[in-house]
């Protein structure tokens, strides 16, 4: 494969398949700060990905496994340094980007208060639950995670619980 | 609320909306990232590799020049270790976890890896520290054999002795160190995750 051919299938991906890898980020660090880094981590894992993609597997479901290893590998205390590096994300968090409490809806809360959950579950949980949110189904996530679709059922059923109850008095609030 | 109102909720929400990605600078940090990434292996293979081949390199040539069969035995030694550290590297390096494997496989040779690790560096004193003090024992013992100052050549042997008692010790207490502090702690992490998946 050529570096363009690499280069093109990379912007194409990241074109159709950005909003998935934010929403593991997110899932998996808290702090902008943590999803900058594991983000330029994911993003730098997928790249050198490329060349072992053979169309064999869907690629949301590649880029799942590569989202989810990268985020399970990586730990805060071993953040690399970035100063001097030439960033590429730019986090628009100017006022006008940021809804008002009284414009925001609960839609959008419920959103944050779902990420604060995952966040408190088991990572293989987390997971789980990122893709279970977005409408994975089951064949895929076993895909993902190399286990059965009938352990997967099981699993999703607690967490489903789970959340449901972290979320319970917070959903009562809004 | 229940679950299919939270996944109406999550799927409404649009993340790539809030960050603007410059997908040039992305690809130059890629790039320069995999030469940093190449270099930092080439490098640190080299140098591990590199000073027992020198070494090996330094006693071979000093057992030549004075003709003296003890010095062998710290250059095969060094040669030995060296080639042990390469064989390990290029047999770890198939082995190493794919992060486009499944969540199960990764985890599981990441397990591997860092078990492989452990075991290295807690038996560090066997592969690396025994092999070269024990070839350069033999060399100062021969020295010593030979040597008309018994007294003196009995004293060095002694501060050669304690020298590497006291420095095998520290490098071995460092080596514990880095196991307890950083490998177990993965090593448990890693079995926590692969047991959730079990």
């Amino acid at each position: 494969m050529t570096a363009q051919e690499q280069e093109a299938i990379f912007r194409r991906w990241l074109d159709a398949h950005i909003g998935l890898i934010l929403k593991v980020v997110r899932g998996c660090a808290a702090t902008p700060q943590d999803q900058d880094d594991l983000l330029q981590d994911v993003l730098l894992h997928t790249w050198s990905s490329i060349p072992s993609f053979r169309g064999e597997a869907k690629e949301s479901t590649w880029i799942y496994r590569v989202a989810f290893n990268t985020a399970l590998a990586w730990r805060r205390v071993e953040r690399r340094r970035r100063e001097g590096y030439e960033r590429f994300l730019k986090f628009d968090v100017s006022p006008q980007a940021q809804p008002s409490p009284a414009d925001s809806p609960p839609e959008q809360e419920i959103v944050e208060r779902l990420y604060a959950a995952i966040r408190q579950l088991p990572k293989v949980d987390a997971s789980l639950a990122l893709m279970h949110l977005d409408g994975v189904s089951y064949q895929e996530m076993a895909e993902v995670l190399g286990i059965s679709e009938n352990y997967i059922g099981v699993k999703l059923n607690r967490i489903r619980k789970r959340l449901a109850d972290q979320l319970k008095g917070a959903t009562d609030e809004l | 609320m229940n679950f299919e109102q939270f996944q109406k909720a999550w799927q409404s929400d649009d993340a790539h909306g809030k960050i603007t990605i410059d997908a040039e600078a992305l690809l130059k940090e890629v790039r320069r990232n995999q030469r940093h990434f190449r270099a930092t292996i080439i490098w640190r293979d080299a140098r591990e590799v590199g000073v027992a081949a020198w070494m090996t390199w330094l006693f071979l040539h000093w057992a030549l020049r004075d003709r003296e069969w003890s010095l062998y035995l710290p250059a095969f030694a060094c040669f030995g270790v060296g080639a042990f550290m390469l064989a390990d590297r290029l047999l770890q390096r198939r082995k190493r976890p794919i992060s486009n494997n499944s969540l199960k496989a990764c985890i599981e040779s990441s397990l591997l890896q860092v078990n492989h690790q452990i075991w290295l560096l807690k038996n560090v004193f066997w592969w690396y520290l025994l092999p070269i003090a024990a070839a350069l024992a033999v060399f100062i013992a021969a020295a010593v054999w030979r040597s008309r100052h018994i007294a003196l050549a009995i004293g060095g042997l002694c501060v050669y002795a304690l020298l590497v008692v006291v420095l095998y010790w520290g490098i071995y207490r460092l080596n514990q160190h880095a196991v307890r502090k950083s490998l177990e702690p993965r090593r448990q992490e890693l079995e926590t995750l692969l047991a959730s998946l079990a």
